[in-house]
């Protein structure tokens, strides 16, 4: 048999016990019992960060990602979030239709008892903390598979390792403005569907057709027409694939009679070339390979070192000095393990070459000086300061 | 796809309260809480939340959340998320703006016999 509600009478006995005056109290008394699923834990709490409450009540979703190996992440349209429990010693309890002295006092028709049922009840809530997008993977999961031209041979038989934007989403640990943002970084592009990197290679022969055509036609780097080129090159490639080299590797623009030309971004374009001559060694004489880069890029563009931050390290200690590929997106996305690593390749970093290997390890506000302070100990050595790991690299 | 979100409905999304109190809640006899009463709680005329549990009252303030909670509720009646595991099905059955903090400690109730209504 249903318990039966308190009554105003016994409400009214109870407060004459404990001696309280009614006519110090609003009128109306809230009777709070456990509902009838209370204990069952079906509820929980998630604290919300700025801008996720007006999310929600806007009708927007919140997602929780991560596969069993991976720790949870809570991520809005454009935000991703660590989860973590936080205990209180103190009970909460949430309560639905429960009104506030406000409310009670603005609704002046409102009941003398409401009767309120606790829907649950808990000592610990999840807390949530901005945190970088785990991108890593994005990149890795389209690495198994990049794009190596109509020509392939590959692309006929395996479609296992194909990922359009859905799956992506349900893989990685990142929102979808960040995994979107993400694939315009690493130039990805949508074939057929699924989203694609194209394989290096394969990349430098398409950028080597355009640089190639610029040059016969004696275009100016800064205005390179896409109508031309995809008449010219449209015989030796999808037209898909050369429209897309020209936007990886140029900024697009409209002239006023509506023609689209494209800017050649130089500082690529001589960065990419660089990697292509620095992939096939351990590591180069660095006077010779800058003699050989200047020589490989288009007419008109300047090599200039600093065009290789976070892609290749300079040794100044070698005699000769040497330089050797060594790319940020190869390095571990943990921050104790980005620095684990870059320990080991070199004991002792100044500031200007360690930050291009540590700069997209920061938080929303967090400085490169900041993750140096925490992450290394520095010392002077020749009269340069120098960073070297707190703890002994095995 | 786990997924958290105010799914439909009508109107918006529901607006419950908090209630924050010292220490454990247990019911009164061996039986389950559940249906069990907790107790009475007023308002003074100048909005202090005053709760009266048992032999007890408490007296406390209404505090507006900095940060508003999500009620979060699993489906498939699975138990409560743990630490490890937060994945899986939730739907967003309400948010929390405002709780009452019952922080003072308690001040016994002295009753003679209960007057019978």
């Amino acid at each position: 048999a249903a318990m039966s509600e308190r009554s105003r009478a016994e409400v009214d006995a109870t407060l004459q016990t404990a001696k309280l005056n009614p006519a110090e109290l609003l009128p109306a008394v809230h009777c709070l019992s456990f509902g009838p699923q209370a204990s069952a834990g079906e509820c929980c709490l998630l604290q919300l960060e700025p801008g996720l409450c007006a999310e929600l009540e806007a009708g927007r979703s919140l997602v929780i990602r991560g596969e069993k190996d991976e720790k949870a992440v809570l991520c809005s349209k454009d935000k991703t979030y660590d989860m973590k429990i936080a205990d209180t010693s103190n009970m909460l309890l949430f309560i639905p239709g429960c009104k506030t002295p406000e409310q009670l006092n603005a609704d002046a028709a409102s009941c003398n008892i409401i009767h309120s049922q606790i829907a649950g009840f808990s000592n610990n809530y999840w807390e949530l903390r901005r945190c970088r997008p785990k991108l890593k993977k994005l990149r890795k999961l389209l690495m198994e598979d990049p794009y190596e031209g109509p020509n392939s041979q590959k692309d006929q038989t395996l479609t296992f390792s194909k990922y359009t934007t859905e799956d992506l989403l349900s893989l990685i640990q990142a929102s979808e403005e960040e995994i979107l943002y993400q694939l315009q970084v690493i130039d990805a592009c949508k074939i057929e569907g699924y989203w694609r990197v194209l394989e290096f290679n394969y990349e430098m022969k398409l950028l080597d057709h355009v640089t190639q055509l610029i040059d016969s036609e004696s275009w100016s780097l800064n205005k390179v027409p896409l109508r031309t080129c995809l008449e010219e090159l449209g015989p030796l490639e999808p037209r898909e694939m050369i429209e897309h080299i020209l936007l990886s590797y140029g900024r697009k623009y409209v002239d006023d009679a509506g023609e689209v030309y494209f800017e050649m971004r130089e500082d690529k374009i001589c960065r990419a070339i660089a990697q292509m001559l620095l992939q096939n060694a351990v590591k180069f004489n660095l006077s010779e390979f800058q003699e050989v880069w200047q020589q490989s890029v288009p007419e008109g563009m300047t090599t200039r070192l600093d065009q290789l931050k976070g892609l290749a390290l300079v040794d100044k200690s070698s005699r000769p000095e040497t330089i050797f590929l060594l790319k940020v997106e190869d390095l571990p996305e943990d921050n104790q393990e980005r620095f684990n690593s870059l320990f080991s390749i070199r004991e002792k970093w100044t500031e200007v070459d360690i930050t291009p290997y540590i700069q997209d390890l920061c938080a929303e506000k967090q400085t490169v000086g900041a993750l140096l302070t925490k992450y290394a100990r520095s010392s002077m050595l020749n009269g340069v300061k120098v960073y070297n790991s707190r703890r002994p690299i095995s | 796809l786990p997924c958290l979100s105010y799914s439909g409905g009508t109107g918006a999304l529901a607006q419950w309260i908090l209630v924050e109190l010292q220490g454990e809640v247990e019911p009164r006899q061996s039986r389950s809480l559940a249906g069990s009463l907790l107790g009475d709680l007023h308002y003074t005329c100048e909005g202090i939340p005053v709760l009266i549990v048992g032999h007890h009252i408490l007296y406390g303030k209404v505090v507006q959340l900095e940060k508003p909670f999500a009620v979060l509720v699993k489906q498939g009646g699975a138990p409560q998320p743990s630490p490890g595991e937060p994945q899986g099905h939730y739907t967003v059955t309400a948010l929390i703006k405002t709780k009452l903090l019952f922080k003072t400690r308690p001040k016994p109730i002295i009753t003679h016999v209960p007057r019978k209504v």
